[in-house]
């Protein structure tokens, strides 16, 4: 259902006068304990949020019930009272600065959350569209929220999982609907906005940009790939298994259409096992995870990219032993593409992942140099001193967060998404003394 | 060689008009480009689908249009090669070639498929090109071959005219403003679509667009669909049927397929998929040609759909095309 002008005015009007009576009636505490309460009440098997997210989601999101069920764990399992405190207390200093004057060098200063935000969601993917409105909740201001066409579900149960948890917190969002290249009722919704956040493409963003006020702090999300790096130390037959099922799931969650789901996998070769070693292992952990948590359903459109993607390189791999291809048999659940050429190849999505043999860390800079700006997040096995120093050349590329394999989908509460802090645009700052 | 020669006469032959059978034909081009294109045995034998297994031209494996980019493709030394076409390679680094060894097949191929399509009412009127020549571009070859006389601009006249050129060399001229009445009878043949390019229209708008800007009414435009990698055309029927229709049909010696891309078999009626084209005039290359492009199987004919503008990833990755955009 579509917002009109007038919804759209009067959900800003209401956000921004609950907002002014959360902020003198809730203290921050309240505020952390009733988020992390409603997170948690998503968590057991009999939740109620959870129940309709499982039937509800796969209609919208295109995903599985089974990795429906799959982000409740990841996602609300990271929302806790102890990790809302501690992304409070990283950016902002102390998470008492929301509720009065705090020491500050020799004044003292007290933070004000942004009277309204504007969030603008896209796609499917649910963390970000659940960290925007944890984060202008704990800050304790007034929501409005444009929903992607691709998930209403997540959010509408969320807040409702709020509600249930403080029902005048929840009265600090709104959730609404209206089509993205719709100019005029975006700009009748940023018209009042303190605070803009955006997701979207980088052309969505940039207009939406041009549609905010001057007034306005704007943070925009665009679209990242991530990649990932196998050292050789790790290609050993005892490590190998478990390093597979850790790749395996930082390319199926989501489906691979998040920004921290990795394309390519470098694997150094001169390791006790070679480069192609870990392209089978990765086949057995893809097939192992499809088994365990099913890919979703596909557009025509997603299905033709796979299918032309795959026979391009099946039928290369025929008579050209520097390529070699595994896959799901009688489907296209998941590819494992083994191409022996260095240059960064983004994926088609949804399961299809290249595995790269490299001769160390200076030839994969050179490759991906030309795309740093767009690259999100680097896996690598293991740390090491080395490896080190390779984040350190990463981020000279601008290159926003390093971790380990198997963390990649697993970004903690604080991160800074997309090298940027999440909180610091939702607040001003009032100084005493 | 003698029996290579045979067949190609043969086939000559059946597009000129003569009788045969295609299901017989496509088996034994397939036998003789099994023997002769290593890359495409191989292919097979992975797949265990080689001659003394294929029964029925159906079950021919197909080749990705992509392998183009990468191998010549050839059954003869590809030194020997008379001439050799690209792909305009819009969204991927390196173009394909397809390789001739000669243009015999390709030349039959061109001439009575077109008149057939731009002329069933046996008109007979001047062609003129808006597509600049190039040595590699199969469509320059092609029109070059039609007899057709390369324009810089359209001049308004007495006699009917046939202007033939790509979708955005049209879009280009009307966006000039060109504003003509050309004769009755005249008529346009469109190609190809505006990948890559900032500005996209729809078919019918650019259809009304021929009406507007060059008195071409939208019942004798006729879209124009080829490969590179593929030595006969395909047009829709609209001069044939007297009114605007999408739906293209194979003339005898090719025959197109629409594949489920979920399970690499041929879609159920009514169900969009891949098109897989098998064209017996590509002898020299492989025949059984697996496109990239979605449409559906139409009766006993096809409609290819355009790309979907505006369709946008789910998530928050980027896509391929995305990122070499980028």
């Amino acid at each position: 259902m579509n917002a009109t002008i007038d919804q759209l005015q009067d959900a800003v009007r209401r956000v921004r006068d609950t907002h002014q009576y959360v902020l003198e009636n809730r203290r921050t505490e309240a505020v952390i304990k009733a988020l992390a309460d409603a997170a948690q009440s998503w968590l057991p098997a009999s939740s109620p949020w959870r129940a309709q997210a499982v039937e509800q989601a796969p209609a919208v999101t295109g995903f599985s019930p089974a990795m429906v069920n799959e982000a409740i764990d990841r996602m609300f399992g990271a929302i806790t009272a102890d990790s809302l405190g501690a992304l409070l207390d990283r950016e902002l200093g102390d998470r008492r600065v929301l509720d009065e004057f705090r020491p500050h060098g020799r004044a003292q200063a007290r933070a004000f959350g942004a009277p309204v935000i504007v969030h603008l969601l896209a796609g499917n993917v649910p963390p970000p569209g659940i960290h925007s409105i944890v984060n202008g909740l704990l800050v304790r201001s007034g929501n409005v929220v444009r929903m992607s066409q691709n998930d209403t579900v997540f959010p509408k149960l969320f807040v409702e999982s709020v509600r249930a948890a403080d029902p005048d917190l929840a009265m600090c969002v709104e959730l609404l609907e209206w089509p993205r290249n719709d100019a005029a009722l975006t700009q009748a919704a940023l018209a009042k906005a303190d605070a803009v956040i955006a997701h979207g493409d980088d052309s969505t963003i940039a207009a939406l940009r041009r549609l905010a006020t001057s007034q306005a702090t704007f943070t925009g999300y665009g679209q990242k790939v991530s990649f990932a790096y196998v050292c050789r130390e790790a290609m050993t037959p005892e490590q190998l298994p478990a390093l597979a099922a850790a790749a395996a799931e930082d390319v199926s969650i989501y489906d691979q259409q998040g920004c921290l789901s990795p394309h390519v996998i470098y694997v150094e070769e001169r390791g006790a096992l070679g480069p192609r070693k870990f392209g089978a292992a990765l086949a057995e952990a893809m097939a192992a995870f499809q088994a365990r948590i099913p890919r979703g359903k596909l557009s025509m459109e997603e299905a033709a990219a796979i299918n032309t993607t795959r026979s391009g390189y099946e039928f290369r791999s025929a008579s050209d032993r520097r390529i070699a291809v595994w896959s799901s048999l009688q489907s296209n659940d998941w590819s494992v593409i083994y191409e022996d050429d260095p240059s960064f190849v983004p994926s088609c999505l949804n399961r299809v992942v290249f595995i790269k043999p490299t001769d160390g860390e200076r030839r994969v800079l050179e490759n991906i140099q030309r795309h740093a700006t767009r690259i999100s997040t680097v896996g690598i096995a293991p740390m090491s001193e080395r490896m080190t120093e390779f984040a350190k050349q990463l981020a000279g590329l601008g290159i926003h967060r390093v971790c380990p394999i198997g963390q990649m989908q697993r970004p903690p509460l604080w991160w800074f998404h997309d090298g940027k802090p999440n909180l610091a645009s939702l607040v001003r700052w009032t100084e005493l003394g | 060689m003698k029996t290579a020669l045979q067949l190609q006469h043969r086939i000559a032959a059946f597009i000129g008009g003569a009788r045969d059978d295609f299901d017989a034909l496509a088996l034994e081009v397939f036998t003789f480009q099994f023997e002769r294109n290593t890359a495409y045995r191989a292919f097979c034998e992975r797949k265990e689908r080689t001659p003394d297994r294929v029964a029925h031209w159906t079950e021919i494996p197909a080749v990705p249009a992509s392998a183009f980019k990468q191998l010549a493709l050839t059954c003869f030394p590809p030194d020997d090669a008379v001439v050799e076409f690209h792909t305009s390679g819009t969204t991927q680094a390196c173009s394909g070639r397809h390789l001739f060894k000669t243009l015999e097949l390709y030349d039959a191929a061109i001439t009575p498929n077109f008149n057939a399509h731009l002329f069933p009412d046996g008109a007979r009127m001047p062609l003129l090109s808006l597509v600049p020549d190039d040595p590699h571009s199969s469509l320059a070859y092609m029109i070059r071959k039609l007899g057709a006389r390369c324009i810089e601009r359209l001049e308004p006249g007495n006699e009917p005219v046939c202007v033939l050129g790509t979708a955005f060399n049209f879009l280009k001229l009307f966006d000039e403003g060109i504003q003509l009445q050309l004769p009755a009878g005249s008529r346009a043949m469109e190609t190809g679509g505006f990948k890559g390019r900032a500005r996209e229209v729809t078919k019918p708008a650019l259809y009304e667009m021929f009406e507007k800007h060059l008195g071409i009414p939208p019942t004798h435009v006729v879209n124009e669909y080829g490969m590179t990698e593929l030595s006969t055309q395909f047009y829709d029927a609209t001069m044939r049927v007297g009114h605007r229709s999408d739906v293209k049909h194979a003339p005898p010696w090719a025959r197109v397929r629409v594949i489920d891309p979920q399970t690499d078999e041929e879609a159920r009626p009514g169900v969009p998929g891949l098109f897989r084209i098998y064209d017996l005039a590509n002898l020299w290359s492989v025949m059984c040609l697996q496109t990239e492009d979605l449409g559906v199987a139409d009766g006993d004919g096809f409609v290819l759909f355009g790309r979907a503008p505006g369709s946008s990833p789910r998530g928050c990755s980027l896509n391929a095309e995305a990122l070499s955009v980028a």
